[in-house]
């Protein structure tokens, strides 16, 4: 098995074609500094969480990358394959993650319009020095080449981009996971399922922001109001509300009306989700937990999700209830 | 449900209640809001009490529906005043997110602005009082903001409009390229117009400490040919100053509605009001001025004949015939009147109207001086007062209002002597005239002078020795 080089074959290795693609993709839970890191045979998972009411989730699937390889730890005899507990998990600082991802640029679809000559990218050297739109893979018909590898348990994440002749090496620390529940969303159980255009839940979301609110309470219901979110400020309220014009709630799916509130922070963090996906997937169980599924569509046709748990704040009647009273205290910090 | 106060917008309305909005948030935190039967008014009062913005919204024009019932307590006051109306205070801050910028890029994404409606709850039996705006969506996207609001008494400054003989209107698209060359850091606009020219000057005196933008007082003089005014009635040599701050506030709103300003003044230390109007919507500004209005420099401003007959001015004249030589007036009419009757004195012809052309005008400049060739700096004075323009009133028409200071009783003190004028003028013009003889070249010289003789801009004992050379 092993080769020539210095050590055996690493765990994982996996190219991508496109640095960008998986940058805006983390992005989306940035609200972390720190991201726990599950390598599957199916591709990478990445979850960030805060304060444990909230968790973001990213599953970058092997059909993002051009080559993907998992090799199961050979020293390691252990019979069932199908254990999640097996796959090499750990965490890694997101923030510099991301920064790697980014060194040669990388630019929202606004920033784009500066077309700067092509023939300047043909040297690489002056990719690193700022002017990133100059060098935009796009225009130049060239990807953002990025290959990630993990040798071993405890080694650091490698992390080496090329571009235009130009190579990074980084190494990444990783560290020993923190958590491993998340937030669970009782599917059987679901108080309501609403699927709607993402940037339309990021309007509503930014039209509450005029309140400065700490929570936001959504509630929706089988009859008129269908759908609302609405919160509370010291300048006063404010309220958007939803029909249940097909045009606008793709799917609607409420068997009796729901209220639940969350911290309007913690929803405002997944902003960026919200703006780069298509579609959003609003679910809540009959305990309140929420869900956001973002659908975004992904270059080269596909579609990637990305996944937000949000623990309610504890309702009046549900007051004494055990699991209720820690959710209260983290949410009250 | 009727509420004291409910209206609709369309779209557009929106975004012109937002770019009110907008101006208004350079005058002051607080909005407030006074609605009567026929028109809503948006206004805002700066904290040194020297600007006071207004946006009168016009019933019909302006709203797509308006309705305004007054609640008993607000009828029993009405008994006091001329009508019932509706006010109360709210933060800008929070209206500017309610009707912050939503037509362009909403648009695309399908949730644009249809309509808007406001109700305010402010019922006795009502617990919760709140302005109450209900964003009506396209797809049934319904936005409800409930503000809170604080009952206040509103307050407008008066502007006298009969007093105000300097006018001057101007495309507001002019201005808009002329304040961008003000610099960021000057805070006082002086306007100035001599021999057909406006010159604004934006300057500053304060040097800032810590800022390295500053370190030299700033000074920018744009000069503007009356020409390129739709209207310029304005007395020769007067230097009036504003804040930039608030000029550029004002035509920044002015040039989204696409009209003319017009601005009037009597003179520096009275308040100077912008207005323009459009839609529906009129626009006020009132300002206090700076300046020192140098009795030496300037003589009544020949618009004054304007407003009265010659009979009519004559007869004050002999009325008044007793109180020379020395009149001091004691209204503003009878002000205007005596100033007339030493024009009159001056002149032949009184009834030709006013000189449009800068060098008729010159006949009202002070002969004692040098003419300057070029404008002069405006002169560095007079901090803001902040009682000048508003002030508590003692008797008021119909409405708790402020009124302007009475400035007769101080027109000694700004120095405005018609006599001393006089006389040195007359001297001067008989020498001026026995001199045309003698020097045919002197008089082709002058402009044309429509039967009204032009002083000489010169000391004729100057004029005299250039030929003399000859």
């Amino acid at each position: 098995m092993a080769t020539d080089g210095n050590a055996e074959r690493p765990l994982f290795s996996a190219v991508s074609n496109s640095a960008r693609q998986l940058f805006l993709l983390l992005r989306c839970i940035s609200f972390a500094p720190k991201a726990q890191v599950q390598i599957t045979q199916k591709g990478l998972r990445f979850s960030a969480e805060e304060s444990q009411v909230m968790q973001g989730l990213v599953f970058l699937e092997k059909s993002l990358f051009t080559s993907y390889t998992y090799t199961k730890p050979v020293n390691e005899n252990i019979d069932d394959d199908d254990d999640e507990d097996t796959f090499p998990i750990f965490q890694i600082s997101l923030s510099s993650l991301l920064e790697t991802l980014q060194i040669f640029g990388i630019n929202d679809i606004k920033d784009r319009s500066t077309n700067h000559e092509a023939s300047y990218g043909a040297n690489g050297a002056f990719a690193r020095g700022g002017a990133a739109s100059a060098f935009e893979t796009r225009f130049l018909g060239m990807t953002g080449m990025c290959r990630l590898s993990y040798a071993a348990d405890g080694d650091p994440l490698r992390i080496t981009l090329e571009e235009t002749g130009v190579t990074t090496n980084c190494e990444l620390t990783t560290f020993e996971p923190e958590f491993r529940e998340e937030i669970l969303l009782q599917r059987e159980n679901l108080a309501q399922k609403i699927i709607m255009r993402a940037s339309w839940l990021h309007d509503a979301i930014n039209e509450l922001s005029s309140t400065s609110p700490s929570r936001l309470t959504i509630a929706a219901s089988p009859s008129a109001p269908y759908f609302t979110l609405s919160s509370n400020g010291p300048l006063g309220s404010a309220m958007v509300e939803f029909s249940k014009d097909p045009q606008l709630l793709e799917t609607f799916q409420v068997p009796s009306r729901t209220v639940n509130t969350y911290k309007y922070s913690l929803i405002k963090s997944a902003s960026r989700a919200m703006e780069i996906a298509s579609k959003v997937s609003i679910r809540c169980d009959e305990q309140g937990v929420l869900s956001l599924q973002f659908m975004i569509e992904v270059e080269g046709g596909g579609v990637s999700f990305v996944d937000f748990r949000f623990v309610p704040y504890l309702s009046q009647d549900d007051e004494g209830d055990e699991e209720g009273d820690t959710v209260e205290d983290v949410g009250s910090e | 449900m009727a509420h004291a106060l409910s209206f609709a917008l369309s779209d557009e309305g929106v975004v012109r209640i937002h770019d009110a909005l907008i101006c208004l948030a350079k005058f002051g935190e607080q909005v407030s809001l006074e609605a009567r039967h026929d028109r809503l008014t948006l206004a805002a009062l700066n904290s040194s009490k020297t600007a006071y913005a207004s946006f009168c919204l016009d019933k019909t024009t302006f709203f797509q529906n308006y309705h305004y019932s007054p609640s008993e307590a607000q009828s029993q006051r009405a008994e006091a005043e001329a009508e019932p109306r509706f006010t109360c205070q709210l933060y800008n801050k929070a209206l500017l997110s309610v009707f912050k910028g939503r037509l362009a890029d909403n648009r695309e994404r399908g949730t644009a602005v249809e309509r808007c409606e406001v109700h305010v709850q402010d019922e006795p039996d009502n617990v919760e009082c709140r302005f109450v705006v209900k964003m009506i969506c396209r797809h049934g996207v319904i936005k409800t903001y409930k503000l809170t609001f604080e009952p206040v008494e509103v307050i407008h400054a008066l502007f006298d409009k009969q007093n105000a003989k300097n006018k001057w209107k101007i495309e507001s698209n002019v201005l808009r390229t002329f304040i961008e060359y003000f610099g960021a850091g000057t805070e006082l606009l002086d306007i100035y117009s001599e021999e057909g020219r406006v010159t604004l000057t934006s300057y500053t005196e304060k040097v800032i400490n810590d800022m390295d933008i500053l370190k030299h007082p700033l000074r920018t003089s744009i000069a503007i040919d009356t020409l390129d005014f739709e209207e310029f009635i304005v007395e020769e040599k007067l230097r009036i100053g504003i804040t930039v701050k608030d000029f550029k506030a004002i035509v920044t709103h002015a040039e989204r509605l696409k009209t003319s300003v017009t601005a009037m003044y009597s003179y520096p230390t009275r308040p100077m009001q912008l207005a323009y109007g459009e839609h529906g919507m009129l626009c006020e500004f009132t300002l206090v001025t700076i300046g020192e209005y140098r009795g030496g420099s300037a003589t009544p401003a020949p618009t004054n004949t304007r407003s009265l007959s010659r009979t009519e001015s004559e007869q004050r004249r002999s009325q008044q015939a007793s109180q020379q030589p020395e009149p001091v007036p004691s209204d503003p009419s009878s002000r205007q009147s005596s100033v007339h009757a030493q024009t009159l004195k001056q002149r032949a012809t009184a009834d030709m109207p006013p000189p449009v052309e800068p060098a008729s005008r010159s006949f009202i400049k002070d002969i004692e001086r040098q003419r300057p060739l070029r404008p002069t700096p405006p002169p560095p004075k007079a901090s803001l007062d902040p009682e000048s323009l508003f002030l508590p009133a003692d008797n008021m028409e119909d409405e708790n209002v402020w009124d302007e200071r009475s400035y007769e009783d101080e027109q000694d003190v700004l120095g405005w002597n018609p006599h001393a004028n006089r006389e040195s003028f007359s001297q001067s013009f008989h020498s001026f005239r026995q001199d045309q003889e003698t020097t045919p070249e002197n008089l082709r010289a002058e402009p044309e002078d429509r039967d009204m003789r032009v002083p000489p801009t010169q000391k004729l004992s100057d004029i005299r020795g250039m030929f003399d050379e000859d």
